[in-house]
């Protein structure tokens, strides 16, 4: 189960297998780095891992054997922007989760929590950036202080996670490699924020941004330099060259197994490995084992070609279950197997309606709960499943599996039965009885109810299930047009209130036990297409957006506040349900399968792949939780095309 | 002859106003411009990041500002070499296009020379020996060409040369070329790669070539001048080739107003199939996350091209065939 179960008892066994693991250890040189080491170019590999590394063991039974240096690891993405893939794959976190979705102490030595509301960060002795720098307590403080609560670079203020129980923290740095954080109240989003796949990050590299602050650089140089490279002040010059997830600067500094070396606009990144890492196998090699990491860049609808001509070494992304097949096929050919591994989302296709749309018509719909209920229950889900998943999938609401141990099956079957009559029914009772020509129903203002479904246009997969979804609402009399878009211009049009319904995946974590925060059902977040608006004013701290309407979603704030403040368990089982049953009651989000498998393409030389695996974002990080910095390569590459 | 070309010259300057102007609004039409929902986006998630910078843009290329004043400030910034700024790759738009165009050109002329190459023998033979059994096997062959969807056949000849002679899947070249100085082995491996695209792109284009010089030779083969000269004994093939072949020349030559554009936006669709590094994918995204400047820019660079190229196939056709010249000149 994904929870942060025993949370401190597994930071503490950790902490505890490191420092005995670490003390007899002799580390080896990397043999791609033994020439620049030879020529006094770098330190030998004891003085550039830290003094206490991470020592990798086989966590969890999954075979993890240690390796060797060497070769280049190819992976194939979409467009420049997903270097930043290479931040979640590598997966470097102060605190991360482990393969049992256990968090440990990763980048940090160890932490300490206290009351759930004191934190004290160990850092490791002698850690360094990717350039050789020490990482200290002063990159905590330099984000604490001139980044975070610097009005020029936040102008809102540090992130919302960092305010917990409205205030923010006492920040007191110990000595050199000890930092705390002490809130008023319990923070229980504080730790899984710093190992989540898009961190938190509470550390800059210091000593290289400086240059760019105002308090630190040269101020007319940091004017001249600001307008010749077109911004009009200091800060969008630092914002720029701090971007540690964009991962867009080669320049930056960074903690992570390998280091960006190009940038954009190009269509092949190379990632070198950070001399510096801080993880070490047992018989002393340093991590991560692939001297580089090359992404290519091609278009979607070739990446799983590519793949199966063997173009890639480790791929998932981009891949669909419909390719699972056509990738079999050539497996033994290419020399690449193919593995199904578990995905963890609440549904595989869900539908938003935005109950924030700027049509005030719709909006009046979309708000009334029979409206949802009827468009629900006028999906044919056992047809999806039949006709696009070959009835692997499991149809239902977007909500917790089955796995889960607050699952329970109304869940996921509360108005998600077929059933036209109820719809057409519901739908006559929300006095849309009026029916054009063609038998679409009017909306009371006269316009024909028809919606415009817009999807991210990443998957021809979605259009297809939409077709089907088509078919069955205009029996209710519900047209529905598809507009594929593009994701960013996707995501702002239903943030502006311009898009009337979408289609994404479901909650990212529908295994959770009652420890796991239950933010995801909560307005929360803007990223959540049902309420972007109420999301963003919770977000924002109620600066922007607007605060939600409806009664039911007001309770899922509230009951998502107090959890925050229980710490009792069983309080907190009651919490998750009475919001799971609030969900399925209201139909939010119109899920529609869920458990659909995901491929995982990894070359038949790449070892230490688990065979089984989640394939999931947040927690998971994708590829980032099994840790690629230990795939290594077996035998020697015999394959064309690298 | 004079007059004519300054004439030309002339019209082509309200005729490149008249496409800014459309140019602008179109792509002004969708509801939401990148910035204000990029602003939305960035405050969302507490990082006013760039807030400063969307104000320097918005400055910049006065958004802020009524249209008409937005579209003379894009005209008067394209004027002096300025075409914008892309959003989407956070770079100044000449800077984005960079090596895109070279490799564009390559496809494009390539195929343009197979087109050539291709249909002008055919059409030739098939007008020489018209309703004959090649006549109609070849005319076949070309319309299997122009019928066959070109992302379909792009898809088959990709795993063909995959599968066959081990050629990577997509692209222009071996990735380990790629950002790489050029050198044989890279010139190699273009070559490798660059006939899928090329044959695709030109079937479609083969077929239209093959039927156009067809007609046009059969329109000369009946005329009398053609009669009298074969009846002086002039042997056939130097008769062909010296009379109604020359007159059948003109579709070719009008053909170049239409090939400069495509040399830029170079098969779109296709281009995007095969994971190209062309300019084609790179308009059809910009147009997709409407990074208005770099798809405004692109497209008034193609409607530019059209109408250069639309005046140099007239001069030449001119030059070539005095008859144009002359109806020109007595309007």
């Amino acid at each position: 189960m994904i929870g942060a179960r025993g949370l401190c008892a597994a930071l503490i066994a950790a902490f505890l297998a490191q420092a005995t693991g670490a003390a007899a250890l002799t580390l080896v040189e990397t043999p791609s780095l033994s020439a620049r080491v030879a020529a006094g170019k770098l330190p030998p590999v004891m003085q550039r891992a830290p003094r206490e590394p991470l020592v990798v063991e086989d966590t969890g039974g999954r075979g993890w054997k240690p390796g060797r240096h060497g070769g280049a690891l190819t992976i194939l993405m979409r467009r420049s922007k997903d270097v930043r893939m290479m931040v979640v794959y590598g997966y470097a976190r102060l605190v991360g989760f482990t393969p049992d979705y256990q968090l440990a102490p990763d980048l940090l030595r160890a932490i300490d929590i206290e009351e759930g509301r004191r934190f004290t960060l160990h850092l490791r002795k002698g850690h360094r950036w990717s350039d050789g720098h020490p990482f200290t307590a002063e990159d905590f403080r330099y984000y604490w202080e001139d980044v975070a609560n610097n009005v020029k670079l936040a102008p809102i203020g540090p992130p919302r996670i960092m305010m917990a129980g409205g205030g923010s923290p006492v920040f007191e740095i110990l000595d050199e490699t000890t930092v705390r954080y002490t809130w008023p109240k319990p923070n229980p989003d504080f730790v899984p924020a710093l190992a989540g796949p898009r961190p938190l990050y509470i550390y800059r590299p210091a000593h290289y941004l400086k240059r760019f602050h105002i308090r630190y650089g040269d101020k007319e140089k940091l004017r001249r330099k600001g307008k010749k490279s077109g911004r009009r002040s200091w800060a969008a010059l630092h914002n720029k060259r701090d971007n540690q997830y964009k991962n867009d600067n080669p320049r930056l500094p960074t903690l992570q197994p390998w280091v960006v070396r190009n940038r954009p606009p190009t269509q092949r990144f190379v990632f070198a490995r950070n001399p510096y890492y801080h993880r070490v196998d047992r018989n002393g090699r340093q991590l991560p084992y692939a001297d580089e990491v090359v992404m290519n860049i091609a278009g979607a609808q070739i990446i799983p070609g590519k793949t199966g001509a063997g173009e890639s070494d480790l791929q998932a992304r981009y891949l669909n279950f419909s390719d699972y097949t056509f990738l079999k096929k050539d497996e033994k050919k290419n020399g690449y197997k193919v593995r199904l591994w578990r995905t963890a989302k609440g549904a595989h296709f869900t539908l938003f309606p935005n109950m924030n749309v700027k049509d005030p018509v719709w909006r009046k719909l979309f708000r009334d709960a029979r409206f949802r209920r009827a468009l629900s229950l006028a999906v044919n889900r056992h047809e999806i499943n039949q006709v696009v998943y070959f009835g692997l999938a499991l149809e239902g609401n977007n909500t917790v599996l089955p796995k889960s141990p607050l699952y329970r099956p109304e869940y996921t079957r509360k108005w998600a039965a077929f059933d036209l009559k109820r719809a057409n029914a519901l739908l006559d009772e929300l006095g849309l009885t009026k029916r054009n020509s063609r038998g679409v129903r009017l909306l009371p203002d006269g316009r024909p109810m028809e919606i415009v479904v817009e999807t991210s246009g990443e998957d021809t997969e979605q259009t297809d299930v939409l077709e089907l979804i088509g078919d069955s609402w205009l029996a209710a009399g519900i047209k529905i047009f598809t507009r594929p878009s593009q994701r960013e211009v996707f995501r702002n049009r239903i943030f502006a209130g311009e898009t009337l319904m979408s289609v994404w995946s479901g909650i990212e974590n529908a295994l959770p036990n009652a420890d796991i925060s239950p933010r995801e059902l909560a307005p929360t977040s803007q990223q959540q297409l049902q309420w972007p608006k109420w999301g963003q004013h919770f977000e924002t701290r109620t600066k922007v957006g607007e605060a939600p309407a409806l009664p039911a979603v007001r309770e899922l704030l509230t009951l998502y506040q107090s959890w925050r403040t229980t710490p009792e368990r069983a309080k907190r089982k009651v919490i998750w349900r009475r919001m799971l049953e609030i969900h399925a009651d209201n139909v939010f989000t119109i899920g529609v399968v869920a458990g659909v498998p995901q491929p995982v393409v990894a070359s038949t030389r790449l070892r230490n792949v688990p065979e089984k695996g989640v394939y999931n974002w947040s927690p998971g990080a994708h590829f980032g939780i099994y840790r690629p910095d230990g795939f290594w390569f077996a035998g020697a590459n015999t394959r064309k095309n690298r | 002859m004079f007059g004519y070309l300054i004439r030309r010259l002339l019209i082509m300057i309200p005729t490149l106003i008249a496409i800014s102007a459309i140019v602008f609004v179109i792509i002004q039409l969708p509801p939401g411009d990148y910035l204000s929902s990029y602003v939305a986006e960035l405050q969302s998630q507490g990082e006013t990041v760039s807030a400063d910078k969307i104000a320097f843009l918005r400055e910049q290329y006065g958004f802020d500002k009524p249209m008409s004043e937005q579209y003379a400030l894009w005209v008067i910034g394209m004027l002096q070499g300025d075409f914008g700024y892309s959003f989407e790759f956070s770079l100044p738009v000449s800077e984005v296009v960079g090596d895109r165009l070279w490799l564009t050109f390559i496809v494009s002329f390539s195929t343009i020379l197979f087109t050539w190459a291709v249909s002008f023998p055919i059409g030739v033979y098939s007008a020489t020996h018209q309703y004959s059994f090649g006549d109609y096997g070849l005319t076949f062959l070309g319309f299997l060409g122009l019928a066959t969807p070109n992302f379909l056949l792009a898809l088959v000849l990709l795993y063909v040369a995959n599968s066959w002679f081990g050629t990577s899947f997509g692209g222009l070249m071996d990735p380990e070329f790629i950002e790489q100085g050029w050198s044989w082995a890279k010139a190699m491996s273009v070559l490798e790669h660059l006939w899928v695209p090329v044959v695709v792109i030109g079937t479609s284009g083969t077929a239209g070539m093959i039927r156009r010089l067809r007609a046009n030779l059969l329109d000369e083969l009946q005329k009398q001048y053609v009669v009298t000269g074969r009846a002086k004994g002039l042997p056939p093939v130097r008769l062909l080739l010296k009379y109604p072949l020359r007159m059948a020349l003109n579709p070719f030559i009008a053909d170049i107003g239409n090939l400069l554009p495509q040399v830029i936006s170079g098969a779109a669709i296709v281009s995007v199939v095969l994971s190209l590094p062309t300019t084609g994918p790179m308009l059809l995204d910009a147009l997709r996350s409407q990074d208005m400047y770099l798809a405004g820019s692109f497209l008034m660079f193609l409607a530019a091209l059209t109408v250069v190229g639309v005046f140099l196939s007239d001069m030449a056709l001119a030059v070539l065939d005095p008859r144009i010249r002359f109806e020109a000149g007595g309007r």
